[in-house]
């Protein structure tokens, strides 16, 4: 799954945040993340007030 | 400073408010998508999570999706978001930290009871997290039920440990291993 497949890993969070901004822009280009898995649940429930 | 969006709660008294954690987390979303500025549509502004609701589903309530509020926030603010599936957290951090926020899907039974918005609650759930703090790596949570409503429930935005999001993140049934499902605003820093 996604994180074996992962290119190059995500900057260390002390790294410029142009460091990260770039990883992240590449990341959001990848198509394979945009495709929901099927086992995948993600309609949330009914809270209690 | 880090554009902070208007907190909404989904217990507003609207029509399915306690299934609103969706169109309230995006409502926020919107807002710091847009940096509170009003797109001029026919929809009011600021976001409300019954608006949006009532654009998705005006007939019936349950529970809504990342797709479904994205598809809203679209037509409804021009807010198009980036859903993703699978993000390993250490590019969720990356990610805001380099200035974009994000609703993230998480199961509520993993959050603490200092956190808690809705004991007894522990199903699916989601938040907007604005932003992290570099002191110590916590995470301003924007949960649509910490809304004071009683002794004990938070009110407002809450630091939460970065451990506590990932737990809970991580917990969304369905989820792969490490990663977590988040809609992502745009990158508002730039």
């Amino acid at each position: 799954m996604p994180v074996k497949d992962q290119k190059k890993p995500a900057p260390k969070p002390s790294e410029a945040v142009e460091v990260h901004r770039k990883h992240v822009e590449e990341f959001l280009k990848d198509e394979k993340y945009k495709a929901k898995p099927a086992t995948l649940n993600d309609t949330s429930d009914e809270a209690k007030p | 400073m880090t554009y902070r969006p208007t907190f909404r709660k989904q217990g507003d008294g609207s029509r399915c408010a306690w299934s609103n954690c969706g169109p309230a987390s995006h409502a926020m979303a919107a807002d710091r998508h847009r940096k509170g500025v009003d797109p001029k549509t026919p929809h009011g502004w600021l976001p409300t999570p019954s608006e949006i609701r009532n654009y998705m589903t005006p007939n019936s309530c349950g529970g809504t999706n990342l797709q479904q509020n994205d598809a809203a926030c679209t037509h409804m603010y021009l807010v198009n978001m980036d859903v993703r599936y699978g993000v390993p957290w250490t590019t969720f951090r990356s990610a805001i930290i380099s200035g974009r926020g994000a609703v993230v899907q998480i199961l509520y039974s993993k959050v603490p009871a200092r956190f808690d918005g809705s004991p007894g609650f522990g199903g699916n759930h989601a938040v907007f997290v604005n932003e992290r703090r570099s002191s110590d790596g916590a995470y301003l949570v924007y949960d649509p039920l910490a809304d004071g409503r009683r002794a004990g429930i938070p009110k407002g935005p809450q630091w939460w440990p970065a451990s506590v999001l990932q737990a809970a993140a991580y917990a969304m049934p369905g989820t792969a291993a490490g990663c977590v499902n988040a809609s992502f605003t745009r990158d508002t820093e730039v």
